[in-house]
């Protein structure tokens, strides 16, 4: 754009910020006004004339979805399969992820395009049968079988991610290892895996994210307080207690606030890694 | 840990060699099936988690197994819940409510996350926080996208409903979710508002491995922006177009999610896809061999579209 003139690019510049600022309060707009919502009282939430700015706030819609409702242990069970699942996906994923990157043999292309097609798999028709399967085996309603579910669907995205970071660790590190005398697995486990860190640790919280925030799986194979997530939990409370908008708001606020924090935190290497693999192949 | 293992590979006391399982899985490390070994774990996962429900559901959907009715039985049925699907008007209501959905979707969601890219590519001072917030809602739940919406277009206390009467767009708040007419609209709305930030995602690092020169050279021809975009930048991402389009139709074809939140459905089926008509059958009715068949047909189709799609996308490569 070298000869394109001054005032064409100003114009270019202004349409550039124009877009980027509608977009943004686009995409933060029912944010900012859940929050706003969940930070004012029912009454002036329910009024003949809209309030933008809350005149008076309280945070007893907070208080309400915490202590009125069971939602401290929906929390808590999330959490529970959350962490189940990135660590199933950390002790197998890891493995196969290492496997693609670092050795070529016959089947491997293969291999990891079967990993990859799993993910076309319809939800509703693994939904079914793995209901009846884990109803067989006692996992149905429980904890860790929802996240076995878990794995399931994310353990390919999981290897493809994390084999794109380990392709990217240089592999000298390694061989030296090797000439010194480490093991194949020793090799893996003291140089490849520090070296991954920062790959292993984005590649995690996409997993986490995601396993924190499914909905279908859950509401299919739980069915009681023991084991039900909060996105089940608080869909539930919409229908059966016509719970108000405001507890509602809080309720989502919570319920967001780990996946803003950790996408905050990590945001630039997991961005990375979704898009490695998508513009390499 | 480390220092032990070490130890014992320069110097393996005869005991712990056949003892310490670390040893042991280090002298396995050595051997030539140590890759297949690797995948080991997260085979039998896939195995028996995903393919074996999968292939088990193919099987149902010609069998009879009502979780609600047992007396029915589990018998085998043939093609009788395919025969029933094509004399099912929901059936062919959502499947045409599917095309319409994944369709503007898709079209949506690519626009504005084109635009987005390539906006955020141009690195002007300041844009990178909006980056940043832009990418934000694709990481946040179904649940609290589905209601925060439902909250903002609200029949009663909509806000977006307020601020079109301010405007005098409308008269009188809209029900949005509540008319046939402007129900699967407003769910396009939501999912594209949560989907497009994937495409941004996508796209803008597709545009980060075009080369400058290239601009350069058409400028010096004299190429203006919008011929440039035609002619070098989307040419240039038709890869990555082709890998985010197809997974974005698998995502929007395959989760029900969104609409189950919203509308369930409804008003009427005027919302109903099919991954949610399937759903639906084995959660409200326990239906499972139908279910099933229906979720084998959205398979099926599915599979036809990706074959389809990637070879239209290689045909015009040549």
């Amino acid at each position: 754009m070298i000869t394109t003139s001054r005032r064409a690019r100003l114009g270019w510049n202004i349409a550039t910020y124009a877009v980027l600022i509608t977009l943004t309060i686009f995409c933060i707009f029912p944010l900012v006004w859940t929050l706003l919502t969940s930070l004012k009282y029912e009454a002036d939430i329910v009024t003949q004339t809209m309030q933008y700015i809350p005149k008076r706030i309280t945070f007893d819609n907070y208080v309400a979805i915490w202590t009125q409702s069971g939602f401290p242990t929906l929390v808590f069970n999330s959490f529970v399969v959350t962490a189940t699942t990135v660590v199933l996906c950390l002790i197998t994923g890891t493995l196969a992820a290492y496997s693609f990157s670092r050795f070529h043999y016959p089947g491997r292309g293969a291999l990891m395009l079967g990993y990859l097609v799993i993910r076309m798999f319809p939800a509703v028709l693994m939904i079914i049968p793995l209901f009846i399967l884990m109803r067989g085996i006692g996992l149905l309603d429980s904890r860790f079988g929802l996240a076995l579910a878990y794995t399931s669907f994310l353990l390919p995205l999981f290897v493809w991610m994390l084999k794109g970071f380990f392709d990217a660790a240089p592999k000298e590190l390694e061989s030296a290892a090797r000439i010194d005398g480490c093991t194949r697995l020793g090799a893996m486990i003291r140089i490849v895996l520090p070296l991954a860190r920062n790959g292993l640790v984005a590649t995690s919280v996409f997993v986490a994210i995601a396993a924190w925030n499914e909905f279908l799986f859950a509401l299919m194979l739980t069915t009681s307080q023991g084991s039900r997530t909060w996105p089940v939990g608080l869909q539930l409370m919409v229908g059966e207690f016509q719970l108000p908008w405001g507890v509602l708001a809080a309720g989502g606020i919570i319920s967001i606030i780990p996946v803003m924090i950790l996408f905050a935190i990590v945001q630039r290497t997991m961005v990375h890694g979704i898009t490695a693999g998508a513009v390499k192949g | 840990m480390a220092e032990r293992m070490s130890a014992l590979a320069q110097n393996p006391p005869s005991v712990w060699r056949r003892l310490d399982p670390a040893a042991a899985l280090g002298r396995l490390s050595e051997t030539r099936y140590w890759m297949y070994l690797l995948l080991v774990p997260s085979a039998i996962l896939i195995l028996a988690v995903v393919l074996y429900p999968t292939v088990y559901g193919f099987q149902l959907s010609f069998r009879q197994m009502r979780l609600n009715r047992p007396d029915l039985g589990t018998g085998f049925v043939g093609f009788k819940h395919y025969i029933a699907m094509w004399h099912d008007k929901v059936f062919w209501l959502s499947l045409r409510n599917t095309a319409v959905w994944v369709t503007f979707a898709v079209i949506i969601e690519f626009g504005l996350g084109l635009v987005a890219a390539l906006a955020l590519n141009r690195n002007l001072p300041g844009t990178k926080i909006m980056g940043v917030l832009i990418l934000l809602p694709f990481f946040l739940p179904n649940v609290v996208a589905g209601h925060m919406w439902a909250l903002l277009l609200d029949p009663r206390l909509g806000v977006i409903n307020d601020i079109l009467v301010r405007v005098g767009i409308l008269d009188t708040y809209k029900a949005w979710f509540a008319d046939p007419s402007t129900a699967l609209g407003a769910a396009i709305l939501v999912e594209a508002w949560h989907g497009f930030p994937f495409f941004a995602l996508l796209l803008l690092a597709g545009l980060k491995g075009v080369p400058d020169d290239l601009y350069k050279a058409a400028s010096v021809d004299g190429a203006g922006p919008i011929r440039q975009l035609r002619l070098i930048t989307l040419p240039m991402l038709r890869s990555v177009i082709a890998a985010a389009v197809i997974l974005r139709v698998i995502g929007l074809v395959n989760s029900p999610d969104l609409l189950l939140i919203l509308t369930g459905g409804g008003p009427g089926q005027s919302t109903q896809v099919l991954s949610l008509y399937a759903f639906q059958k084995a959660y409200k009715d326990f239906n499972f061999g139908y279910a099933g068949a229906l979720s084998v047909v959205m398979f099926v189709l599915l599979m036809l579209f990706a074959w389809a799609y990637v070879r239209v996308s290689k045909v015009n490569q040549d």
